[in-house]
C-alpha cells in the first residue's frame, strides 16, 4: 500500500488527489497524508499545482456536479486528517458519479458525505441568521463567528440578494471579510478591526425587530428546547432579537 | 398611534396563521434592486415558542366589520384596533430585508369597509413594493372572500404566493359561524387562482416574458374543531382541492376558543393531536401515494388518536407486507411504517451498489424501530414473521410509548383563523 504526503495546503491537497488518480492503479488502496516532517516520516510527497487542483475541480463537476458540491462543502469545514477518505471518495465520484452520493455503506462516503452536509447546513443556516447593522455612512456591516470557512458561498448569496446596497461581511474568528459594492464583489483579510459608528436610525429598527419577535410568539406555548436546537445559542452573540438574554 | 405600537397589535394578531412557509419560489431580483428569493426558503429566527420565523407576519388592519363567531378581530369583540398605512408596512418590509431579518411579508387583514376596499388597499402596498421598491423578496398575500376578480388577478402578479381561506370545512358550518362569509366567495376566487397559475405557466413555457403568477402557488387554511365535520369530510376536502384547485398546501389549524359563543363546541382543549393526525394523513396524500379513501371510509370517519394513518391502514393491510427491502420499488417502500421519502430514496439509492443488509440499513440512516414488523432483508425478518395484527398494534403501542407523540405537537399549535 502506498503512502503519499502533501503540504497541507488545499491546492495541495486536490493536486495530489488529482496526481494519485492519474498515477495510481487502484487509488482506493493508497494513503494520503498532511506532510509533518517527522525523522521517520514514511511516504511518498507530491508536490502543490494549482491549476492541476483546479483542473481536476472542474472535471469533477462536469462529471458528477453533485459530488463537486459535496467537495466543495467538505473544503469549507477545513477538516484534518481525512485526507485518505477525500482521495477515495472523488475516486468513486468519478467512477460512479453522481449516485456515489447514495453509497452511504462505504465508509469514506460516509465520512466527507457528513463532514459536507455540516457545513452545507451551517451556510444555509447563516443565509438567514446573519444580521446587519446599517452604519454612519451608509453601508450594512454583517459580523458572524461561524464554525466554518462559509464566508466565501454566504457573500455570493447575499450579492445576489441585496444588490442595491453596499454592504460588509466580516468573519470575526478568521479576521476576513468580504465587500459588495456598486456590483463588484471582493474579499480580503482585515488586521485590526475597529467597528464603526451606527447610523441613527438602526436603533429604531433594531427596536421594531425586536417587538415583533416577542409578539409572533405564541405566549402559553414557550418551548425554549426546540428555540435552542433550531438556532443554537453559539449564533445569539450577533443576534439584535437574542440580545439582553 | 405610533408604528411600534401598531405592529405589536397587528403581529400579534396575524401570530396564528400557520402557514411559515417561504419556500416554493426562484425569483432573482432586480438587478437595482433589493431582494431575491430562494427555492429551498430560509428560517431566519426562532420565535420563543420555536416556530421559524421566515416573513414579516402582519395584518394591514384588525378592525373589522365582519363578526365570525371564533376570531378576536370580529366586530363584537372589545379590542385594540389598528391599521398601517401603505408606507409604514413598506417600511418595515425594506428595513427589515436589507438587514436580513426576513424573507419577505406576509399580508393579510381583517374586513375594513368592504373586501374590495381592504384588498386594493393591500394589493397596492404589493404593487408599491415591487414596481416603485423594486423588491425582489418574497410576498404572500390573503385574498379577502368576496374581492374582485380584478383585484385578485393583480394580486397574483406581484405575489409569490396567494392564499384564500376555506375557513370551515363545509358550507353549513360557514353559514353558522361565519354568516357574512358565503362559499362561493371562498371557492371562486381560489378557482380563479388555480386556472391563473396554470395559464401562466403553460405561458412561461413558451416565452420566458409571459407575466408569473403566484409562482409559489396557492394554499388555504381551515379550522379544526370549531364545527361537526368528521375527517374523512375533510380530507376528501382537502383531496379534491389539491386535485381540482391545485392547491399547493392545505394548512389545518386546532380550534383554540378565544371568546365565549354559544354556537361554538366547549372543549376541554384544543384538538391539537387530531390536527396533528390530518397533516399527517395530509403528507400521506400529497408525498406517499393515498387516497382518501385508502386512509379512512364512512365506516371509520376518524383518524387513529394511537397511531399515525400509515401505521393505522397497515395494521388493517396485513396482506401487503412483509415488504423486500431488497425488491421492493419506491412507491410500495413508501407504504412501510417509519419509511419515509428519504429513507425509502437512500434504500433506492444504496442498492445500486450492493445488496443491503442489516447493518447497512442502520449505516445509511434508517430507522427501523417501527418498520421492523414490517420489513424483511433479503428475505431474512427482523422480527418473528407472521405475527397477527393485534399483536404487533400492542407491542408498536408499547415500543413507542417512549416517543412522545405530544412533544412534537407545539410547533403546529395554531389557533383559528382570524383571518378574513
Ligand atoms: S375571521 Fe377575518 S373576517 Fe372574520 S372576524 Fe376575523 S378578521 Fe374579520
Amino acid at each position: 500500500m502506498n503512502r503519499y504526503l502533501y503540504d497541507g495546503t488545499a491546492d495541495g491537497l486536490l493536486s495530489s488527489i488529482a496526481w494519485i488518480l492519474e498515477e495510481e492503479p487502484d487509488p482506493e488502496k493508497v494513503t494520503l497524508r498532511e506532510r509533518m516532517d517527522t525523522l521517520f516520516e514514511e511516504g511518498f510527497t507530491i508536490g502543490t499545482d494549482a491549476t492541476l487542483a483546479e483542473s481536476l475541480f472542474f472535471r469533477l463537476k462536469q462529471h458528477a456536479p453533485d459530488a463537486a458540491h459535496t467537495l466543495y462543502s467538505f473544503m469549507l469545514a477545513e477538516k484534518e486528517g481525512m485526507e485518505t477518505s477525500l482521495l477515495h471518495y472523488v475516486s468513486l465520484a468519478f467512477k460512479h458519479g453522481d449516485k456515489v452520493k447514495g453509497y452511504l455503506t462505504h465508509p469514506a462516503v460516509r465520512d466527507i458525505v457528513n463532514v459536507a452536509k455540516k457545513a452545507g447546513r451551517e451556510l444555509h443556516r447563516m443565509k438567514g441568521l446573519l444580521r446587519f447593522e446599517k452604519l454612519q455612512d451608509g453601508a450594512y456591516l454583517a459580523k458572524m463567528e461561524p464554525d466554518y470557512n462559509i464566508i466565501n458561498p454566504l457573500a455570493y448569496h447575499f450579492s445576489r440578494r441585496l444588490r442595491a446596497q453596499h454592504w460588509f461581511l466580516y468573519d470575526v474568528k478568521r479576521r476576513t471579510a468580504a465587500r459588495w459594492n456598486n456590483g463588484t464583489l471582493q474579499f480580503g483579510t482585515i488586521e485590526q478591526f475597529t467597528t464603526p459608528a451606527l447610523s441613527e436610525e438602526e436603533k429604531k429598527v433594531q427596536e421594531l425587530w425586536k417587538a415583533f419577535f416577542k409578539t409572533i410568539a405564541i405566549p402559553d406555548r414557550k418551548n425554549p428546547h426546540l428555540q435552542k436546537s433550531n438556532m443554537p445559542m453559539k449564533y445569539w452573540k450577533y443576534l439584535v432579537e437574542k440580545q439582553g438574554e | 398611534m405610533d408604528t411600534l405600537a401598531k405592529l405589536q397589535i397587528l403581529s400579534g394578531a396575524a401570530r396564528y396563521d400557520a402557514s411559515c412557509a417561504s419556500s416554493g419560489s426562484k425569483r432573482e431580483g432586480p438587478s437595482c434592486g433589493t431582494g431575491n428569493t430562494s427555492s429551498s426558503g430560509i428560517c431566519h429566527s426562532w420565535a420563543d415558542d420555536g416556530r421559524c420565523i421566515s416573513l414579516l407576519k402582519i395584518l394591514l388592519s384588525n378592525d373589522c366589520i365582519y363578526d365570525c363567531a371564533y376570531c378576536v378581530n370580529r366586530s363584537t369583540n372589545p379590542v385594540e384596533r389598528a391599521s398601517f398605512s401603505a408606507r409604514e408596512v413598506i417600511d418595515l418590509t425594506l428595513d427589515f430585508y436589507r438587514r436580513n431579518y426576513i424573507e419577505g411579508l406576509f399580508l393579510s387583514s381583517a374586513v375594513m369597509q368592504s373586501p374590495d376596499q381592504t384588498m386594493e388597499r393591500m394589493v397596492r402596498v404589493a404593487e408599491a413594493l415591487r414596481t416603485e421598491e423594486q423588491f425582489g423578496g418574497y410576498i404572500h398575500m390573503k385574498i379577502i372572500p368576496g374581492s374582485s376578480s380584478e383585484l385578485v388577478r393583480k394580486a397574483g402578479l406581484y405575489a409569490d404566493r396567494i392564499s384564500v381561506n376555506i375557513e370551515l370545512p363545509s358550507q353549513a358550518s360557514l353559514q353558522r359561524l361565519a354568516p357574512q362569509k358565503h362559499k362561493h366567495a371562498i371557492l371562486e376566487p381560489m378557482a380563479l387562482i388555480g386556472r391563473e397559475i396554470t395559464t401562466s405557466l403553460v405561458e412561461r413555457k413558451a416565452s420566458h416574458r409571459a407575466p408569473r403568477f403566484a409562482p409559489a402557488g396557492q394554499s388555504t387554511q381551515m379550522i379544526i374543531g370549531a364545527s361537526p365535520e368528521n375527517d374523512f369530510q375533510i380530507l376528501r376536502l382537502s383531496q379534491g382541492l389539491y386535485k381540482k384547485m391545485n392547491l399547493k398546501r392545505v394548512y389545518y389549524s386546532a380550534y383554540v376558543p378565544v371568546i365565549a359563543d354559544n354556537r361554538l363546541p366547549v372543549l376541554a382543549a384544543p384538538p391539537l393531536l387530531r390536527e396533528h393526525r390530518l397533516y399527517q394523513a395530509d403528507w400521506l396524500l400529497r408525498f406517499y401515494g393515498f387516497s382518501a379513501e385508502e386512509i379512512l371510509s364512512d365506516d371509520a370517519p376518524h383518524l387513529d388518536e394511537s397511531f399515525d394513518p400509515k401505521t393505522a391502514w397497515a395494521l388493517r393491510h396485513p396482506e401487503f407486507f412483509p415488504v423486500e427491502i431488497n425488491g421492493a420499488d419506491y412507491a410500495t417502500l413508501l407504504r412501510v411504517p417509519g419509511i419515509g421519502v428519504l429513507s425509502a430514496k437512500r434504500i433506492v439509492a444504496a442498492r445500486r451498489f450492493s445488496r443491503i443488509t442489516p447493518d447497512g440499513l442502520k449505516k445509511i440512516g434508517v430507522v427501523i424501530k417501527r418498520a421492523k414488523y414490517f420489513i424483511t432483508c433479503s428475505g431474512r425478518s427482523f422480527e418473528k414473521p407472521d405475527q397477527p395484527p393485534a399483536l404487533i398494534r400492542q407491542r408498536l403501542l408499547l415500543g413507542e410509548s417512549s416517543e412522545a407523540p405530544m412533544s412534537i405537537l407545539p410547533k403546529q399549535l395554531v389557533l383559528p383563523g382570524l383571518i378574513a
